[in-house]
């Protein structure tokens, strides 16, 4: 299971999801060809204390759903690439509806922190043109997935 | 009609090949290249505008090159590119694709002593030291790198069963045994949050014969 | 888990009508309902089942749609009734031999795929006995539980448990074995 601070997450198996990634990660990247510009940068996600990792991945997911997969699904012409993307589009589909960030106002300091990270990934991502940040931001889902794998419990 | 001189220098297969967080870049000549080509070696982190020449890899006609050193960063990924010049010919260049030691790396077979006694066999499995350092300089094991890592031994028993042990412990001892027979161990090293399992170690060991009667 | 969507045949005698079947998840409903996938083992087969196990990959809502093709005419899609989740799935206990090898008690498991582990619990029968507890990571392998002591009888049962769905089966039937003897069922 994971565990963004309070936040907890089961059924998920991060291995199935590195699986899916994996089968398609040369083909995605080599379409990458801006290498001297990195969306999820150290700042982004390095040092992230436990209570604002709920805030942050709920955040950097959900951009996911709703900018990087929606729009980047019109370019994917193999099948092989359609399944994967389905796989982990479903999983982090699974991951939010578990992610319950608290509203507490006594939060406000941490879930500002959060934001603030997620706004430099977001930043960067507006500043290219939008379809070769698509294209980096779904090469970039391994950095994702290695960093919420700090907070994940076998 | 192409003269030689319009053919690139021949050049691929340009990628990483990681072991146990060693990182050598290799590549290919190809069918016909020449014995006097020389290649030179770049390297850079992902997001870095600027290319590092890596010193020792400079026309070189070796066909591969330790960047062990140089993506050493766990946190980071790399790409490494390589130039070919041959007489004759137009220079080639080939990048590698996106390399993240954590992902790419094998994990090798562990080192481990195994200890016949009479009714038993000891297995003491040593830590394994990985060019990784931490922040403080501190070399770091595969243990310290991957917390989920544990080790899988299994005993073969005359071919009808395998006994199993498991853990994150290094000292394992297969009790009950039948003095005197012979027996195959074999261990592995398994990572399963990354997917990794090293091929196993293997062993045979015959247990003592038993002196008391 | 093995997940098997299943039809009724299209009546044509005489005929090879052959099915195709089509998946989509709960992100494909929600952004993007047009899209439907090929299923990875039946776009087409003669069957009237396909196993979708290897389309189910996140524990979410998929929906599955299933149409008739005989040459070059196809039926309309029929889609399934409710969508399906693989945490509906139902675990039933793992198959279990448990047989003695000299003082050696091993337990050999049905091999139900990779998904799976088995949490086995075994006992010497004797009042007052202490359960041990191991995990097996994978069946069809005989394992080895314990090295017993002549004349005593050991008990063993086990259930299966899959991580993706946080479920367990029920514990299977007890088998018990003696240093003598073969091993009785309970």
């Amino acid at each position: 299971e994971f565990r963004f601070g309070p936040c907890r997450v089961e059924g998920v198996v991060l291995p199935e999801l590195w699986e899916a990634f994996w089968a398609v990660k040369n083909t995605v990247q080599a379409q990458d060809d801006i290498t001297s510009v990195r969306l999820l940068k150290a700042q982004v996600l390095q040092n992230v204390s436990d209570a604002e990792s709920c805030y942050l991945v709920h955040s950097l997911l959900k951009f996911y759903l709703n900018t990087v997969f929606k729009n980047y699904h019109s370019k994917i012409a193999k099948v092989k690439i359609l399944k994967s993307f389905s796989s982990l589009a479903n999983n982090f589909i699974d991951i939010v509806s578990k992610l319950q960030p608290s509203k507490d106002k006594d939060m406000l300091s941490i879930s500002e922190s959060a934001h603030r990270r997620f706004m430099l990934f977001r930043r960067a991502f507006k500043q290219m043109d939008t379809e070769v940040a698509l294209v980096k931001a779904f090469g970039e889902v391994d950095i994702l997935l290695t960093w919420m794998q700090k907070f994940y419990q076998l | 009609a192409r003269t030689t001189e319009d053919t690139a220098c021949p050049l691929q297969y340009v990628k990483f090949q990681s072991r146990n967080f060693e990182n050598i870049l290799v590549w290919d000549s190809g069918p016909d290249s020449s014995p006097d080509t020389v290649y030179s070696v770049e390297y850079k982190r992902y997001g870095d505008r600027v290319w590092l020449a890596k010193a020792g890899c400079q026309r070189t006609t070796q066909k591969s090159c330790n960047l062990t050193m140089e993506t050493g960063n766990l946190t980071e990924l790399y790409y490494a590119r390589v130039k070919a010049v041959c007489p004759g010919r137009k220079q080639n260049n080939k990048t590698t694709d996106r390399f993240s030691s954590l992902q790419h790396t094998t994990i090798k077979p562990p080192d481990v002593t195994c200890i016949p006694k009479v009714r038993s066999i000891q297995m003491l499995i040593h830590p394994t030291l990985t060019p990784i350092r931490s922040e403080n300089g501190h070399q770091l094991t595969l243990e310290e790198i991957f917390r989920d890592l544990f080790y899988r031994l299994e005993l073969r028993v005359n071919h009808t069963y395998q006994m199993h042990l498991e853990g994150k412990q290094r000292e394992y001892e297969f009790l009950g045994l039948t003095p005197d027979t012979e027996f195959i161990g074999a261990i592995t090293i398994l990572a399963p949050m990354w997917s990794k399992e090293s091929a196993p170690y293997v062993c045979r060991v015959k247990t003592l014969p038993d002196r008391t009667w | 888990m093995k997940h098997l969507l299943m039809w009724n045949p299209v009546a044509q005698p005489r005929e090879t009508v052959l099915y195709s079947v089509e998946y989509q998840g709960e992100y494909e409903s929600l952004y993007m309902s047009h899209i439907w996938i090929p299923s990875s083992q039946c776009s087409p087969t003669n069957g009237l089942e396909c196993d979708v196990t290897d389309d189910v990959t996140a524990t979410v809502p998929y929906n599955f749609r299933v149409r008739a093709m005989l040459g070059s005419q196809t039926s309309a899609w029929s889609t399934l009734e409710h969508p399906f989740n693989r945490n509906s799935t139902v675990l039933v206990a793992p198959r279990m031999e448990v047989t003695e090898h000299g003082l050696h008690l091993v337990v050999k498991l049905e091999d139900l795929g990779p998904q799976f582990e088995f949490l086995v619990v075994y006992w010497r029968k004797e009042p007052g006995a202490t359960e041990h507890v191991k995990v097996v990571k994978s069946g069809n392998t005989p394992v080895h539980l314990e090295t017993m002591e002549p004349g005593a009888m050991y008990c063993v049962k086990a259930q299966a448990w899959v991580k993706a769905i946080g479920r367990h089966s029920t514990f299977s039937q007890i088998q018990c074995v003696d240093m003598q003897g073969e091993s009785l069922p309970l």
